[in-house]
C-alpha cells in the first residue's frame, strides 16, 4: 500500500469512530431526554389530577363540617359519605405519591445524560490534544503513527463510557412496579 | 411494639415517601443516605426489615445486602430491594445476594404496605 493510501485509510477510520461514537452516545442521549420528557409529563398531568381530588374531597369535607356546625343533622348518605371520605382522601395522597416518585427516575436519567456528555468532552479533548500533537510539516509515517494513537485512545475512551453507563430506569410509565418476592 | 424498618435510598424525596407511608402503617423508620449509612446503622441498632435501593453512591444495595448477610444479626432478617431496576439479571443478582423480594419503582404505597405486612406482619 501506498503511503497516501495509508495515510487516508487511517484519517478514514478516525473519521468514522468519532462520527460513530458520537453518534451512538447521542442517541442515547436523546433517547434519555424522551423518556425523561414523558415521565415529567406523566407525573404533572397525574400529580395535577391528585392534587385536584384531594382539594375537592377537602372541600367536600368542609362542607359537611359546617352544616353540622350549624346545627343541621347529617343525612345517612352523608354520615357515609363523610366516614369513607378520609379514604378517599388516603387514595389520591398515595396516587400522589406514586407519581412523585419521577424525580428519582428522572435524576438518574438526567444524570445519565451528564456523565455522557462529560464523556464526550473528554473525548473530544483526546482527539484535541492528539491534533495538536502534529506539527504541520512532520513526515506522512509520524502522521500515520498518532492517527494510530488517537484512534486507539477514542476507541478505549468510547468502550469505558459504553460500560459506565448501564442503563438503570426503563420505566416510561409512572405505573406502580412490578413485586416479586423469593 | 413498633416493628422498625431500616430504608435505603440515596434519593431524600424517596427516603421520605417510603418513611411516609409505613409511619402512617404503624411502623417505626431508621433512614440510611446509602448502603455505608445503611450498614452503619444496621450496625447500631438491630431493625426488622430493610429496605433498600440498589443504585447509591459509597455502597449500592447488593453489596449492602451481602455485608449484612455476613453478620449473624441479619443472617435472617428480611430483605426487600425498592429500586427502578426491573431486569431479570438484576433480580438474580439480588436473590443471589441474600434479598427476600424485589420491589420496582415507582411504588404504590398500599403495595408496598402490603408486602412489608406479609413479609413481617
Amino acid at each position: 500500500m501506498t503511503r497516501k493510501k495509508i495515510l487516508g485509510s487511517h484519517v478514514k477510520r478516525l473519521l468514522s469512530g468519532v462520527s460513530d461514537h458520537g453518534r451512538r452516545h447521542l442517541n442515547e442521549v436523546e433517547t434519555d431526554l424522551v423518556q425523561t420528557t414523558l415521565l415529567l409529563e406523566e407525573a404533572v398531568e397525574k400529580l395535577t389530577t391528585s392534587f385536584m381530588a384531594i382539594h375537592q374531597a377537602v372541600d367536600a369535607r368542609q362542607h359537611s363540617i359546617n352544616r353540622l356546625l350549624a346545627g343541621e343533622a347529617p343525612s345517612a348518605e352523608e354520615s357515609e359519605k363523610l366516614t369513607g371520605m378520609s379514604g378517599e382522601i388516603g387514595q389520591h395522597v398515595n396516587t400522589a405519591i406514586t407519581s412523585m416518585q419521577f424525580q428519582d427516575m428522572t435524576s438518574q436519567l438526567l444524570d445519565r445524560t451528564l456523565r455522557r456528555v462529560s464523556g464526550l468532552r473528554e473525548f473530544l479533548t483526546t482527539l484535541s490534544e492528539h491534533g495538536a500533537d502534529i506539527a504541520p510539516d512532520c513526515h506522512s509515517e509520524e502522521i500515520v503513527e498518532r492517527l494510530g494513537k488517537v484512534s486507539m485512545a477514542l476507541a478505549i475512551q468510547s468502550l469505558e463510557l459504553r460500560s459506565m453507563l448501564r442503563k438503570s430506569v426503563e420505566q416510561r410509565h409512572l405505573e406502580s412496579g412490578d413485586v416479586e418476592l423469593f | 411494639m413498633a416493628k422498625t424498618i431500616l430504608a435505603v435510598d440515596d434519593s431524600s424525596s424517596l427516603r421520605q415517601m417510603v418513611a411516609f407511608s409505613l409511619k402512617a402503617a404503624g411502623y417505626q423508620v431508621i433512614e440510611a443516605v446509602d448502603g455505608q449509612d445503611g450498614l452503619d446503622k444496621a450496625k447500631q441498632q438491630a431493625v426488622d426489615l430493610v429496605l433498600t435501593d440498589q443504585n447509591m453512591p459509597k455502597m449500592d444495595g447488593l453489596t449492602l445486602i451481602k455485608s449484612l448477610r455476613g453478620l449473624p444479626t441479619y443472617a435472617k432478617v428480611p430483605i426487600l430491594m425498592l429500586t427502578t431496576e426491573s431486569s431479570d439479571e438484576m433480580k438474580s443478582k439480588g436473590r443471589a445476594a441474600g434479598a427476600n423480594g424485589w420491589l420496582v419503582k415507582p411504588f404504590d404505597p398500599q403495595r408496598l404496605i402490603e408486602v412489608v405486612k406479609k413479609v413481617i406482619g
